[in-house]
């Protein structure tokens, strides 16, 4: 096998890392901003069970996760693809770190833009989508971006519930061909392919947001 | 087959008993990247070709997951004669992986002393050594320990990745229980529980320690 076989090898998994990713995102994008805007409206017992629901998917081990729900769910009768339970796990764990991004930008905007509002007769939910959230995700856009890298990285991970992804590519080429070095350097450097234009990207972007006179920064 | 409660339960003291084992895994670690995170944010501010290779492989380390790391090392150090044990691997491929997150964390906390601060030394005519440990090393300290904190629960929520390499930490355990009786769901949930319990704990502590050290800020 030559080097441009491993590296055709891996990158047959690319597809599927890169469904993980889109699929993932179905589920955190809606999350963060659901759970995030809740967090930052609700208060006594609903903040408390909304705050439960994050710090679940937050804080538990990405890893213990995923397996739990590719065992458990079959055991209580729910059947889904590999692909499914693994785009939901790494999708709300990431969403879960979303949602402090999206909190977090709701709380850090000046109480004035939210009493401007009021003052032009604008409704709760007029206010909250038409001046807080524009302003909070294009502040907190730096902090999505790296979420999005390690969404990415997490799909590694799926490579142990079977899913043909670039890790389990590498992994069975490796079984194949005793070139560890070739296999495993290709490997880390297709994951830094993938992922270090987004992190340019997000750099970019954060540079920009941060700039003054920009519409978020200069407030 | 639905949820066995009284057999979850008789799998707790089995994995509970590696909670040694996982605690003193990510303490390692998480020594080892500090130690190695320092070193690389020293040579990257000292600049020139060493800075800026550091700097690349510090964005190379942030763009690659955990998992493809700990694998190269796994196969790659054996081609190369250097036989190790699991754990000392995994320690090794946690240690460097987020050895890359920790530099970044030094030099926010460096970045965020005054520019007064050093000039001040310099005017009281401190030694260099003394400016570094009475005046620059305490406030930087004062700066990374909530993110170092919040670092080491990342770090303990990896460990359950070097079940794939056969450390027998509390994931490993749990697959060890399952494997025997054919009953995933139970052991893996038990695990997930323990690891969710010491994340939200420490998390807490963290939470603590930085309200803390505020409160000295503004003293």
């Amino acid at each position: 096998m030559t080097l441009i076989d491993i590296w055709l090898g891996i990158l047959q998994g690319l597809g599927t890392t890169a469904a993980v990713t889109a699929y993932g995102l179905v589920f955190a994008i809606p999350f963060a901003l659901v759970f995030g805007v809740a967090q930052y409206l609700t208060q006594g017992i609903a903040r408390l069970l909304v705050t439960g629901v994050i710090e679940f998917w937050r804080s538990s081990a990405v890893v213990i996760l995923l397996f739990v729900f590719y065992y458990a769910l079959p055991v209580v009768g729910v059947t889904l693809s590999a692909l499914t339970v693994s785009a939901m796990v790494l999708g709300l764990n990431a969403g879960g770190y979303a949602s402090q991004a999206v909190r977090a930008g709701l709380q850090a905007l000046p109480s004035g833009q939210k009493e401007a509002g009021a003052a032009l007769g604008l409704s709760r939910p007029a206010i909250l989508l038409l001046i807080e959230l524009p302003q909070a995700l294009i502040a907190m856009s730096p902090t999505f971006v790296n979420t999005l890298i390690q969404l990415v990285k997490a799909t590694a991970l799926v490579s142990l519930v079977t899913l043909t992804d670039m890790t389990f590519r590498a992994k069975e080429i490796a079984q194949v061909e005793y070139n560890p070095v070739a296999i495993y350097t290709a490997l880390l450097l297709a994951f830094f392919i993938v992922c270090y234009p987004i992190a340019l990207a997000g750099r970019w972007l954060e540079a920009r947001v941060a700039a003054p006179g920009s519409r978020s920064g200069g407030i | 087959m639905g949820f066995d409660l009284a057999f979850a339960l008789s799998s707790v003291p089995t994995i509970l008993g590696a909670v040694g084992t996982t605690l003193f895994v990510a303490l390692v670690s998480c020594v080892g990247a500090a130690a190695i995170g320092f070193l690389f944010e020293m040579v990257r501010r000292v600049g020139g070709v060493a800075g800026l290779m550091i700097g690349f492989v510090i964005d190379f380390i942030r763009s690659t997951p955990v998992l493809a790391w700990l694998y190269f090392l796994y196969f790659v150090l054996p081609f190369y004669g250097i036989r190790l044990g699991s754990m000392t691997v995994g320690v090794m491929g946690l240690s460097l992986y987020y050895s890359g997150y920790l530099a970044e964390v030094f030099k926010a906390g460096i970045d965020a002393i005054p520019k007064g601060q050093p000039e001040a030394t310099r005017a009281l005519s401190l030694s260099r050594r003394d400016a570094v440990i009475y005046v620059i090393a305490p406030q930087m300290l004062r700066n990374i320990a909530a993110p170092l904190g919040n670092y080491f629960v990342s770090i303990l929520k990896a460990t359950p990745y070097l079940a794939v390499l056969a450390v027998p930490e509390m994931l490993g355990r749990a697959f060890d229980i399952a494997s025997e009786t054919y009953r995933y769901t139970e052991p893996l949930v038990v695990a997930g529980l323990i690891f969710l319990a010491l994340a939200l704990a420490i998390s807490q502590g963290v939470k603590r320690l930085e309200r803390r050290l505020l409160a000295v800020g503004t003293r």
